[in-house]
């Protein structure tokens, strides 16, 4: 009987590990939290799966393997010990979204406008769903880029939305405006949810609501059993040069509160029952893209321009402390142990102590050291006086793309069994311990 | 011989060659910096002779860098150095620089090229005589447009409250003061102003700041646009009483 106990509990906390690794910011709440140990010093890169292009994607783990997918419009399944491929499954476009591992099945989103189920274990196709097409945000005189009236899409729109799988649904966003919910078993849609524009940030799913933002400026919570909407929070707008507007980071929830951060430069708590404003931290023009981790009562998110590490009060949204660093964050951070994880776009990982918020210890990828072309200063932050000299034609985009070259890390990090797996510009997943 | 004339002529052979090298620095060079996985082209005018008397400007095809005006020369024998005034540089990374050397020949000028910290070699070669552009320079302002102007904008949802003061020097150009009361209280450097018959320019580069507006005489008001960075509100100036 003891032992049957012992048994069930080890199953228990193995399925319980194995979910609550299996999905993006760590499970359907999205908190960003990891069990188990964290590195508090860097000995090694344990090993490096190189792909064909750039990964955004956040890899997760399930039995042993690192699912993430690749610009190179690959989804890949690699042996979290050796490094080693155990399969690709090849889609129609790039695939930066971040995998869902459920019942033996990976759920992923390309820009070929599908969500992919797959075998976790081989790699072959169980059903594709396809969306009404996949596109970035867009606008006339996004950022104020020339023509003032042509449209242009937002090179910062580096994410798909991440599926959430949850009571026999595969929940996630698209291009197309829609949040969608799908039968995991046979990929036949359940309801559609529309929005004003596009959706690329992960819903939460908590109690049977579903929590997201989209780029209309609206922050939504929707029943998962029926896709009625429950309400809607109205963020900031800019209709002018449409930069300080959308809902690009994904929502944590954790004591019926929401957060989620904006491209208005705000960090939001709103009560998950009503919509309901608790607080606002403002960033100071400063978007929040990276998706905030909770815990204990302390939110931890950072910001772009401003280039700010921050850890606010969850229950009044007060300062606890901040830290400067040198380069933009759009890296969700993660927190395993006393250790928070956050990638950097100059091409850094950085391990920061929970407490105190320093850095315990960075890794930079080869690519950052190189720096080709100039795009950091010598501190590492970006050269902005010689990558953006012109707003004309395609000069902000092909800086933008200048900026990713140093192996700028977009990739949320995730820590199993004291090793840290992230992805990066340079076209590898990194397993550093 | 005698050492009063041995010193004499080293010391007008010293003078001379010392000229010779300043002279020589005048004229169009061309060449390249190497950057790490990037060459970029490079032009450098430079006109007159002497570390007080050389004006230049300079060509860095696929930076938008077209007649940039360069400051700060040092010349020291064959050795010169000069900055950037207005363009690959800003408050937190300074000015982007250059140190260079003349060749024995003087026809070539090599040295090291500095920007936010990074550094590159660089290299040009005399190719004919200078074409320095102009610098871009203030105007003086029509008399309506002195005084003390106040407005206000929003930006992040927030009021800011705007003071611009103008002045004529008394120089053939106008000054100008500038302070915007926010959450705090920034006083950005004019460093260009023109009026085009009651059309009103104003730059305060360090900040990213240019405003434009047209002086409405009747209305006592200047009406135009405010932009900092990629951001741009429209912003009325009203007189103060």
């Amino acid at each position: 009987m003891k032992r049957l106990t012992s048994a069930a509990l080890l199953l228990c906390l193995t399925t319980g590990f194995s979910f609550a690794q299996s999905m993006f910011r760590g499970g359907p709440a999205h908190t960003g939290v990891y069990t188990g140990p964290a590195p508090r010093s860097f000995h090694r890169v344990k090993w490096k799966f190189p792909t064909g292009d750039a990964v955004v994607s956040s890899p997760v783990w399930s039995d042993g393997a690192i699912y993430f997918g690749g610009d190179d419009g690959n989804i890949y399944a690699v042996d979290a010990a050796t490094g080693r491929q155990i399969w690709k499954h090849a889609t129609g476009g790039p695939a930066p979204s971040t995998p869902a591992v459920s019942d033996g099945a990976v759920y992923t989103l390309s820009y070929d406008g599908q969500l992919y189920a797959l075998d976790a274990r081989t790699g072959a196709t169980r059903w594709k769903f396809s969306t009404g097409g996949e596109r970035r945000f867009e606008a006339k005189n996004l950022h104020g880029m020339l023509p003032k009236n042509q449209t242009i899409a937002d090179p910062f729109d580096l994410f798909l939305s991440s599926p959430v799988v949850a009571q026999g649904a595969v929940y996630f966003g698209s291009g197309d405006g829609n949040l969608y919910a799908v039968d995991a078993a046979t990929g036949e849609l359940r309801w559609k949810f529309q929005t004003g524009d596009v959706v690329h940030a992960s819903p939460a799913f908590v109690d049977g609501v579903l929590y997201f933002g989209s780029w209309d400026s609206y922050f939504y919570a929707v029943e998962a059993a029926t896709g009625k909407q429950k309400w809607r929070f109205h963020g900031g707008e800019d209709p002018l040069i449409h930069n300080q507007v959308g809902f690009q980071s994904s929502p944590a929830v954790v004591d019926g509160v929401v957060y989620t951060g904006c491209r208005d430069a705000q960090l939001y708590a709103l009560e998950a029952a009503t919509g309901k404003e608790k607080w606002r931290f403002d960033n100071a023009l400063s978007w929040v893209i990276t998706s905030p981790a909770v815990a204990e009562g302390k939110i931890y998110f950072a910001t772009s321009d401003s280039s700010l590490y921050h850890v606010v009060d969850a229950a009044t949204g007060k300062s606890v402390l901040k830290q400067q660093d040198k380069c933009y964050m759009f890296s969700s951070p993660a927190i395993a142990g006393d250790v928070v994880f956050i990638g950097v776009m100059n091409g850094t990982l950085q391990a920061r102590d929970r407490k105190s918020g320093e850095v315990l210890w960075s890794f930079q990828t080869e690519a950052s050291k190189e720096n080709r072309g100039w795009v950091l200063t010598k501190d590492r932050s970006f050269n902005d006086p010689l990558l953006y000299h012109s707003a004309w034609r395609e000069a902000p985009l092909i800086a933008f793309g200048q900026q990713l070259s140093v192996g700028a890390i977009f990739s949320s990090p995730l820590v199993v069994n004291g090793v840290v797996y992230f992805g990066s510009c340079d076209g590898n997943l990194y397993a550093l311990e | 011989m005698s050492i009063l004339f041995r010193l004499t002529t080293v010391a007008l052979l010293l003078a001379s060659s010392a000229f010779a090298a300043a002279k020589e620095m005048s004229g169009r060079w061309e060449g390249s910096i190497q950057i790490p996985g990037r060459e970029l082209p490079l032009i450098i005018d430079l006109k007159g002779s002497g570390e007080k008397e050389l004006t230049g400007s300079v060509i860095i095809q696929g930076l938008g860098v077209k007649g940039v005006p360069l400051a700060d020369f040092a010349v020291k024998a064959n050795e010169i150095s000069f900055v950037i005034k207005d363009a690959l540089g800003n408050e937190s990374v300074g000015p982007a620089k250059f140190q260079g050397s003349l060749s024995e020949g003087g026809d070539v000028l090599s040295g090291n090229f500095v920007q936010a910290g990074n550094s590159a070699p660089f290299s040009v070669r005399k190719t004919g005589t200078p074409q320095v552009d102009p610098p871009r320079r203030s105007t003086a302002i029509g008399k309506d447009l002195v005084g003390e102007w106040k407005g206000d904008y929003e930006m992040d949802g927030y009021p800011r409250h705007v003071t611009l003061t103008l002045a004529n020097s008394g120089s053939g150009s106008a000054n100008a003061q500038f302070a915007v009361v926010g959450k705090r209280t920034n006083k950005p450097p004019v460093e260009f102003i023109s009026d085009e018959n009651g059309f009103l320019t104003f730059e305060a580069p360090t900040f990213g700041i240019t405003y434009e507006g047209r002086l409405r005489k009747e209305a006592g008001e200047i009406k135009g646009t405010f932009k900092i960075g990629p951001f741009e509100r429209p912003l009325v100036l009203k007189r103060t009483p």
